[in-house]
């Protein structure tokens, strides 16, 4: 429905908002004078009367405009009276004129808000005191601002309220339709920014009802946000249903850690409970949405922790003081001495990574894994390049080709999907991809399957090869899990060398950017972790005697892979696959229990911030890592956050400068010392881990422990077997 | 006293109508969600005829490149004439035709009263129960269906001859109160004449459409209330000067 | 002479080997002694169906005149919650009639068995939290 262009012509503001370079490129067109409330303001041609409003500070209310969403124009709420028309007009949809005299605050606007607001509440149920959005509802605070004191309605005998029978969207969005006042913002987002045209009004006057029309889960992996974006109480969230009031709850400004693009959270606590995450905005990231596996999957924080040390005592794991736990683990890492190793897997902080890495080097180990692969040929880790995100998550919506090589960021990271999408229906963006064929929620040109076409692209001689090199900004975007293949090497050879061609004269556009899987990944490159762990295994004479996994769960090294003889220590906060395989467990804490510095795949360190403390025994873990040092006797030299962070600078500066993105350099040079491998181009196809959406919910240790992911999987099952399933547009 | 009784009675009567009301009364005949029925499911095929599929070309020509989806309710109602009414599987074709979401097209067919989405009689009456109509007396219109053809509104005779619904305005408030059936309008109505139609219908002969107070179209009903004298001539109402 | 067995306490060494007598031998009445610390004589004027036995001897005055002896299987833990509810009113003196004499006492099919009171035992009620805890901890495979 979108890309067309109707569309474009409704939408010239939004459009303008999104391309700011591109305006100022452009010959600026003259601004036009109008007055809000007799307040003088100069706007740009297009721009709407509620954003000239804006601008000065007045706000107008509204409940179907959104900032981010097409303008709607349907529930009247934003009308204000303008000087000499008779009517009152719609501030969001129409554009000001020269000279306008905008009345925010006349006789004429409070009468048609309270009238609007009379009607809205006309057939809007009165049931504030169980209404889930109680306290954080539209309606309720407009019609307190701007309705009217006294209700007319007594029609209650006569033919009773409208009310209109709920859907079942899915485990994640409840549905109470009576209350909706079709503002259609959930449509909006869901055919806008979602991709998914599930979502629609059916009927009309006082019959219509926005559903699904047939018996159908609006499934998707934003589907959360319909949450945020309604206005009233008729969208909200079913696992938060009946839990608490907004007014209740500790809310604790954090960073989200179920994915590589590290999306700005608030997390509602209280009594010592994580009871909700919601989005914060953050335009540079994640806009103000948020995936459904970084918003729902708290539940997964209470449930298969690791609440006390436990070691293995007859063959079998006990809970034990950490008194006990610290010195086996500390004996045993003495007398592995340089014979340790040690994994860490994708939700470590920065600073538990620099603790063991120090309390490592001290006892003469150089073998610090990260869980995920990279190939370790020619210029690997050392260069930062070749491992971030390098155009930043904002770059997508400048770009004007993207090539996908081997990667599905629809799953992988919803949010720069949501971005290329946005940036697909309104800046004309191309996509093509590299992999097998996914449903992305946008259309793409399928290049083709393997690493024989990257052979082509370097040689020029696919055609595709010419459209690249036409592209003003093009970007190739390469999934990190590609680099894990044997030939992983020569894949990221052979798009360093196409980025290479394509960047030359682009006065400083990158073109090469690694999109990362996991939220620790670009943190432990930067502290020059090592990437190859299952080279602890080949040295075949000499494994590791102590092999310490700090919340590594995805199995790279299995139990069996080890001798008998290796002592296996796991830190981290879920029972998962390294805690079954361990000989000790130290407890640690999740992202919402510690202030940790995380790095999102485009080099931005941000931080989380203590929402909860950490359950029972467990601690912070670079607290834990620091105690096993003073136990082993290679006391580490720090004792607080802020000498931890000194050391974290010392090592990488980039680390501790919050919201900032370092970006990268070296590209020429890391292109040459990978030339060598790039000849080594394997035939297999590319392949992706994440392909359909029940892959996406249960990702890692927290997110396999939650309930509700585990409630998604099966509704996506469900509808896979429902007669309404289309399986292109799911 | 008396009086004082009856106030007794109907105000406890009056607080327990209220109290004892949960469901609100139904606005409307139709179903604006879809359910499976045994006519009405994704196992019963639509597929346009060869013939209906050169129409729905010649009706795709008339909307420019990415305007597609204009054509729509055109095709919609060419998918409604094939099948007699617009089942579920008719939708998804148009939706498939137009290369749209569903949704769009279950919008449009949910919309319109024309798209009858549950089978139909042979002769679907639309009553038009908006205002002007309703005030020139369409109840008395439906009074008569509901009489003779012994149907609510909503409901089909079960014969399968007569549907009957009763629609929004058809834009023929000139000539209040008016119907529709099929592709007629029958206008300027009254209960007489209401009964003479479906007992035509009834035979299978076609009433004469148009309005039935012996005017033609929309003229007034009695006399021209307006421009009554000759036109006058240039210069009318100017200054003098000019 | 009388007075003179009086004096020496012929009499109340009568009557104590009538004590000891009426409790059934030496042996028993030992036995008596060491469970209830005291050894009284007196009429049985019902048993329990628990096998606790009830005394009544108007000789001793208000407040020691009435006993009770509880079944033997207890032993030494015995205490006073093992009497059943028909017997406490005679017992602490709300009503002059045993159960087995008193018309007026209520018979219920409903009416439970009594039960003394469990506290310290293995069977005693335990309040316990309907929460669900806010943490699941993790629990080890066994293997």
């Amino acid at each position: 429905m979108l890309r067309t262009p109707l569309h474009r012509a409704l939408l010239p503001c939004v459009r303008e908002a999104l391309s700011v370079s591109r305006a100022s490129a452009s010959t600026a067109p003259e601004k036009i004078e109008v007055f809000i409330d007799d307040k003088r303001v100069l706007v740009e041609p297009g721009t709407t009367v509620l954003q000239a409003a804006a601008l000065v500070g007045v706000e107008i209310p509204r409940f179907c405009y959104h900032e981010r969403l097409a303008v709607a124009g349907n529930c009247r709420m934003c009308l204000v009276e303008v000087e000499k028309s008779p009517k009152p007009v719609a501030a969001c949809a129409m554009p000001v004129m020269k000279g306008w005299r905008v009345k925010t605050n006349s006789e004429m606007t409070k009468k048609a808000r309270e009238g609007v607001m009379e009607f809205l509440l006309v057939n809007h149920p009165l049931d504030c005191p169980i209404c889930d959005q109680g306290g954080e509802c539209d309606l309720q605070d407009q019609s307190m601002a701007f309705g009217s004191d006294r209700s007319r309605f007594t029609d209650i005998d006569h033919s009773g309220k409208r009310a209109v029978e709920d859907k079942d969207i899915g485990p994640l969005v409840k549905t109470i339709m009576t209350r909706c006042i079709h503002c259609t913002r959930c449509i909006r987002f869901a055919s806008e920014v979602a991709g998914i045209d599930d979502l629609g009004t059916t009927g009309r006057g006082n019959d219509m009802q926005v559903g699904t029309y047939v018996e159908k889960m609006f499934l998707s992996e934003l589907s959360g946000n319909i949450i945020d974006l309604c206005p009233v109480g008729a969208l909200t969230s079913k696992p938060y249903s009946f839990t608490a009031r907004p007014w209740e709850t500790r809310k604790t400004e954090s960073v989200d850690v179920h994915d590589a693009i590290g999306s700005n959270i608030v997390v509602s606590t209280r009594t010592g409970e994580v009871l909700r995450i919601l989005p914060r905005v953050n335009e540079e990231v994640n806009e103000e949405w948020l995936s459904d596996k970084s918003r729902f999957a708290y539940d997964g924080l209470r449930r298969q922790r690791l609440i006390s040390p436990m070691l293995k005592v007859g063959g079998q794991l006990a809970p034990v003081d950490w008194e006990d736990a610290l010195v086996s683990c500390a004996r045993a890492l003495v007398e592995a001495g340089p014979h340790s190793a040690a994994i860490v897997g994708g939700l470590a902080d920065a600073e538990s990574l620099i603790a063991l890495k120090d309390l490592f080097n001290r006892l003469g180990s150089e073998q610090l894994f990260t869980e995920e692969q990279f190939p370790v040929d020619g210029a690997a880790t050392d260069l930062r390049s070749s491992y971030i995100l390098n155009n930043k998550i904002t770059g997508v919506e400048e770009a004007d080709l993207i090539l996908l090589v081997g990667t599905n960021p629809r799953f992988e990271a919803p949010l720069l999907n949501a971005r290329i999408r946005k940036s697909y229906v309104h800046n004309e963006l191309d996509i093509a991809l590299i992999g097998p064929q996914l449903n992305l929620t946008y259309d793409y040109t399928h290049v083709g399957e393997g690493p024989d076409v990257l052979k082509q692209l370097v040689s020029e001689s696919h055609p595709f090869a010419r459209k690249l090199k036409a592209a003003k900004k093009p970007m190739i975007i390469l999934g990190a899990q590609q680099l894990k293949r044997p030939d992983g090497a020569a894949i990221l050879a052979s798009v360093q060398q196409i980025s290479q061609k394509l960047g030359k004269n682009k006065d400083g556009w990158k073109v090469l950017n690694v999109l990362q899987q996991t939220a620790s990944q670009v943190a432990a490159l930067d502290l020059g972790y090592k990437t190859n762990a299952r080279s602890i295994l080949e040295n075949g004479s000499n494994p590791p005697k102590v092999l310490f996994l700090l919340g590594a769960d995805e199995g790279v090294i299995q139990r069996s892979d080890l001798p008998a003889s290796t002592y296996v220590i796991y830190q981290g906060h879920h029972g998962d696959v390294g805690a079954s395989m361990a000989d000790a467990v130290l407890p640690g804490a999740t992202y919402t229990e510690k202030q940790g510095t995380y790095v999102n795949t485009e080099g931005r360190a941000q931080q989380t911030l203590v929402a909860v403390t950490p359950p029972g025994m467990a601690r912070e873990d670079w607290k834990i890592i620091r105690a096993l040092s003073e136990v082993s006797g290679y006391k580490l030299d720090f004792d607080t956050l802020a000498e931890v962070r000194l050391r974290l600078e010392q090592v990488a500066p980039n680390l501790v400068k919050y919201d900032e993105v370092e970006e990268a350099n070296f590209f020429k040079e890391a292109s040459e010392l990978n030339k060598d491998a790039s000849a080594k181009l394997g035939n297999e196809s590319f392949d992706v881990k994440l392909k359909n959406l029940e892959d996406f919910y249960m990702t890692n240790s927290i997110s396999r422990a939650s309930e509700t992911m585990a409630k998604c999987v099966q509704a996506v099952m469900k509808q896979k077997q429902s007669k309404y399933y289309e399986a292109q547009s799911a | 006293m008396l009086s004082h009784l009856r106030r007794t009675i109907s105000s406890k009567f009056l607080t327990n109508i209220r109290a004892l009301r949960t469901t609100p009364a139904v606005t409307s005949d139709n179903l604006f969600v879809h359910r499976d029925s045994a006519e009405d499911n994704l196992d019963v095929k639509f597929k346009f005829t060869d013939e209906n599929l050169k129409r729905v070309d010649a009706i795709l020509a008339c909307y420019p490149e990415g305007h597609k989806r204009g054509a729509m309710i055109p095709i919609l109602d060419l998918a409604q004439r094939q099948h007699g009414w617009l089942p579920i599987s008719a939708m998804h074709e148009v939706a498939n035709i137009l290369k749209l979401p569903k949704m769009r097209v279950y919008e449009v067919a949910t919309f319109y009263t024309m798209f009858i989405r549950k089978p139909a009689g042979k002769y679907r009456i639309g009553v038009c129960g908006t205002t002007p109509c309703w005030l020139c007396g369409s109840d008395d219109i439906m009074n008569v269906i509901r009489k003779k053809l012994n149907i609510e509104i909503g409901e089909t005779t079960a014969d399968k001859k007569f549907s009957f619904y009763e629609v929004e305005c058809l834009g023929a408030c000139a000539n209040a109160p008016m119907i529709q059936i099929n592709d007629d309008y029958y206008e300027d109505l009254t209960a007489a004449d209401m009964e003479e139609i479906i007992d035509k219908l009834q035979k299978d002969e076609k009433p004469a459409p148009g309005p039935r107070s012996g005017r033609f179209a929309a003229e007034p009903k009695d006399a021209l209330t307006s421009l009554t004298e000759p036109p006058p001539g240039p210069g009318f109402g100017c200054r003098q000067d000019l | 002479m009388s007075s003179l067995m009086k004096f020496i306490g012929v009499d109340k060494i009568q009557k104590a080997i009538q004590i000891f007598q009426e409790n059934g031998g030496l042996k028993a009445s030992l036995i008596k002694m060491l469970r209830n610390d005291e050894l009284k004589s007196g009429t049985l004027v019902g048993v329990d169906k628990y096998g606790n036995r009830y005394y009544e001897n108007n000789a001793y005055f208000v407040g020691r005149n009435r006993w009770i002896e509880y079944a033997d299987h207890y032993w030494l833990d015995y205490n006073a919650s093992q009497i059943p509810a028909e017997w406490y009113g005679w017992m602490h003196y709300k009503t002059d009639l045993i159960p087995t004499k008193d018309p007026n006492r209520p018979h219920h099919r409903w009416m439970l068995d009594h039960t003394e009171n469990m506290t310290g035992t293995s069977g005693q009620y335990t309040p316990y939290s309907t929460n669900r805890p806010k943490i699941e901890a993790w629990i080890p495979p066994k293997k």
